[in-house]
C-alpha cells in the first residue's frame, strides 16, 4: 500500500432504534496523528456513531472503516481492541479493586501495553495506587477510566465526552493529556458538546445534528463560515421597538442585537439614527460571532427538519 | 508500515494459560473483598450446616430424612445449595450488574477474548465452590458424618453441576434487561427451586418429586447423596438432566448474551 490509509473512514452511516433515527447519513474521515472532534447535542448520534466504531452496536447501513478493518467484521475484533482505546461517558470498574490492581488488569489483556505506574502517573492518579475504586472521587474515577483507555498503549482513542462532569483544573488537566498524546502520534476521535472544548483541542471539527452532519471544518474555518459578520448589541430606552430602527434588528430580554456582514455601515445608520432621535444606545457592543453562535445556529438549523420524520411512526 | 493493523498474534498455549489465571486472580479478588458476595453466596451455606448441626448433631436415622441421619442428609444438599450460590446465584446477579455499571463494555473493548472471560468466569465459580464444599465437608465431618470414598466421581460430578449452573446463571443476566431487578429475579428462581428440591427439608410429596426431578437440582442433590452415602454406580438419568439443563442455559446465554445495555 503506498498511501496511508485513513485512521477512520465512515461513508453514509446509518443506525435506528425503533423509529428514532439515531444516525441518519454521516460520513467523515480521520488521518493518523489527527484529533477530531465529533460536536453536537445531545441526540445528535454522537455516542452511536462512536459505538459502531468500537464494535458495539452493528451498522444498519453505509461504511465503516478502522485502522482498515470494519469494526462490525468479529474476526477482526481483537486485531482491532489491540490497537484502539476508549474512554466511556459512564465509569465501569470494579469497586472492591485498587487503583494499581485495575490498571494491571486492563494491561494483562495487551500484547504491548503502557507500564502501569506511568499510565497511573499520566492521568494524575499517583499517590492513590493503593484506594479502592469505590473510595475514589467521580473526577478521580474517571481518571482512572481513562487509564484504562491508555493503558494498551493503542494508536486510536476514542474519547466519549471526555471531561462530563470534570472541574475547570480536572479539565484543564485533561485537555494537556491530550495534547501529550497528539504528540506522541495517537489519533483521538472524540465527542462533546462543549464548543470550547472542541476549540481547544480539535484539529478539526464535525458538527453532528439530528444524526447527520451539518458542518465540518477546523475550529478557526468553522468561524470563518461567518467571519465577515459581527453582532452589535445594545438597549433601547422604553417605548421604542425595534421598528424604528434602520435595519434589521431583534430583541431578547431588553437586548437589541443587529447581525450584519457590513457592521461599519451598520453602526452608522444606527448611531446616526440615535443622535437624530436624541438617544443614548445604552450598553453599545460589536463582537464577531462566536463560535458558540455558529454552532447554536448550525444544530438549531438541522434539527428541525428532523422532527417530522421522527414522528410519521 | 505497510498494514493498517499488525497481525502479530499472542502465541497460544502459555499466553491464553496465563491469561486465564491473570483473568481467575482478580475475579477471586473481587469476589472476597466484596463483602456481600463473601457473606451471601460463601458463607451462608456453612453457617446454615453449623446450626443444623448444633441442633441435630446427636440424632440418629429417621425415617424422614429417607433412612438417613439429619447430618447425612444435610451435607450433600448444603454442598449443592453452596454450588448453586456460588455459581447460578453470583453470575445471575453480578454478570446483569457488571452490564449496568459499564463493567462489561470496558472489558469488551480490550482484546480479551470473550472466551477466557466465560472460562475465568467459571473457573473461578468453581474455585468458590470447592472452599465452600471443602468446609461443609469437613464441618459434617466435625458432626460425625463419614468422608465419602468415591472422590473422582464426586469432583466430576460437582464439575459438571458447577459449570451447569453457571450456564444457567449467564442465562438468566442475558434475560434480565434491569440490573436492579436481578437480585429478586434470581432469588425468585432460586428459593422455590432449592425448596422443592429438598434443599432445606426432605419433600414426601411424590408429585412435587416428580416435578423436581426434572429442573437442575434435585437430581444434583440425589446423584451427591448416593455419593455420599456409599452407594456405587451411576445414575445416567440425573446427569443427564443436570446436563440438559446446563445445555439449555448455555444455548439462552450464546443467543441473548448482551455486553452493553439496552439503548
Amino acid at each position: 500500500m503506498h498511501t496511508t490509509p485513513d485512521a477512520v473512514h465512515v461513508a453514509g452511516l446509518r443506525k435506528s432504534y425503533g423509529s428514532v433515527h439515531a444516525v441518519r447519513d454521516i460520513s467523515f474521515s480521520v488521518q493518523p496523528g489527527e484529533i477530531v472532534a465529533l460536536l453536537g447535542p445531545n441526540g445528535a448520534g454522537k455516542t452511536t456513531t462512536l459505538e459502531i466504531l468500537e464494535g458495539f452496536r452493528r451498522r444498519d447501513g453505509g461504511e465503516a472503516r478502522v485502522l482498515g478493518l470494519d469494526p462490525g467484521d468479529r474476526s477482526g475484533a481483537r486485531q482491532l481492541r489491540e490497537h484502539t482505546g476508549l474512554v466511556l461517558q459512564e465509569v465501569g470498574v470494579e469497586p472492591y479493586l485498587t487503583v494499581r490492581e485495575t490498571v494491571a488488569r486492563a494491561a494483562g489483556y495487551y500484547q504491548a501495553p503502557r507500564a502501569v505506574a506511568d499510565v497511573i502517573g499520566m492521568v494524575g492518579l499517583a499517590g492513590l495506587e493503593r484506594r479502592k475504586a469505590r473510595k475514589l472521587s467521580g473526577g478521580q474515577k474517571r481518571r482512572l477510566d481513562v487509564a484504562l483507555g491508555l493503558v494498551g498503549n493503542p494508536r486510536l482513542l476514542y474519547l466519549d465526552e471526555p471531561t462530563t462532569g470534570f472541574d475547570p483544573a480536572a479539565r484543564r488537566d485533561a485537555w494537556d493529556l491530550v495534547r501529550e498524546l497528539r504528540q506522541e502520534g495517537t489519533t483521538i476521535l472524540l465527542t462533546t458538546h462543549d464548543m470550547e472544548e472542541a476549540n481547544a483541542l480539535a484539529d478539526r471539527v464535525i458538527v453532528l445534528s439530528g444524526g447527520m452532519v451539518v458542518a465540518e471544518g477546523a475550529p478557526s474555518a468553522l468561524g470563518g463560515r461567518d467571519a465577515g459578520k459581527a453582532r452589535i448589541t445594545f438597549r433601547l430606552p422604553d417605548g421604542f421597538s425595534t421598528g424604528a430602527l434602520p435595519v434589521p434588528a431583534t430583541a431578547a430580554s431588553g437586548v437589541i442585537a443587529v447581525e450584519t456582514a457590513s457592521p461599519t455601515q451598520a453602526l452608522h445608520l444606527l448611531t446616526d439614527w440615535a443622535v437624530r432621535e436624541g438617544l443614548e444606545l445604552g450598553g453599545l457592543t460589536v463582537n464577531p460571532p462566536s463560535l458558540e453562535d455558529i454552532y447554536l445556529r448550525l444544530t438549531s438549523d438541522a434539527v428541525a427538519p428532523s422532527v417530522p420524520e421522527r414522528t410519521t411512526k | 508500515m505497510t498494514t493498517a493493523v499488525t497481525t502479530a498474534r499472542r502465541p497460544r498455549g502459555r499466553g491464553t494459560a496465563r491469561l486465564l489465571v491473570h483473568q481467575v486472580g482478580y475475579e477471586q479478588l473481587s469476589f472476597w473483598r466484596n463483602p456481600q458476595s463473601a457473606i451471601f453466596t460463601f458463607l451462608f451455606p456453612v453457617v446454615f450446616l453449623t446450626v443444623i448441626g448444633a441442633l441435630f448433631s446427636g440424632a440418629g436415622r429417621s425415617s424422614y430424612f429417607d433412612g438417613l441421619s439429619v447430618l447425612q442428609y444435610y451435607v450433600p444438599t448444603i454442598a449443592v445449595l453452596s454450588v448453586f450460590g456460588s455459581c447460578y446465584g453470583q453470575l445471575a446477579v453480578a454478570l446483569a450488574a457488571r452490564r449496568q455499571n459499564g463493567i462489561l463494555k470496558r472489558i469488551r473493548a480490550t482484546p480479551l477474548p470473550a472466551w477466557v472471560y466465560f472460562v475465568g468466569l467459571v473457573a473461578h465459580c468453581i474455585l468458590v465452590s470447592v472452599i465452600d464444599i471443602a468446609l461443609i465437608v469437613g464441618i459434617g465431618r466435625l458432626y460425625g458424618v463419614p468422608l465419602p470414598s468415591d472422590w473422582p466421581q464426586i469432583v466430576a460430578m460437582l464439575v459438571l453441576g458447577a459449570v451447569c449452573f453457571c450456564a444457567l446463571g449467564v442465562a438468566v443476566a442475558s434475560v434480565i434487561a434491569n440490573a436492579d431487578a436481578a437480585p429478586a429475579v434470581a432469588q425468585l428462581i432460586l428459593f422455590p427451586l432449592l425448596f422443592i428440591s429438598g434443599t432445606y427439608t426432605p419433600i414426601h410429596s411424590a408429585a412435587l418429586n416428580r416435578v423436581a426431578g426434572w429442573l437442575p437440582v434435585r437430581p444434583f442433590n440425589e446423584a451427591l447423596t448416593g455419593l455420599f452415602t456409599g452407594h456405587t454406580g451411576t445414575d445416567w438419568r440425573q446427569l443427564g438432566v443436570v446436563a440438559a439443563w446446563g445445555g439449555v442455559g448455555a444455548i439462552v446465554a450464546v443467543r441473548r448474551f448482551r455486553w452493553v445495555p439496552k439503548p
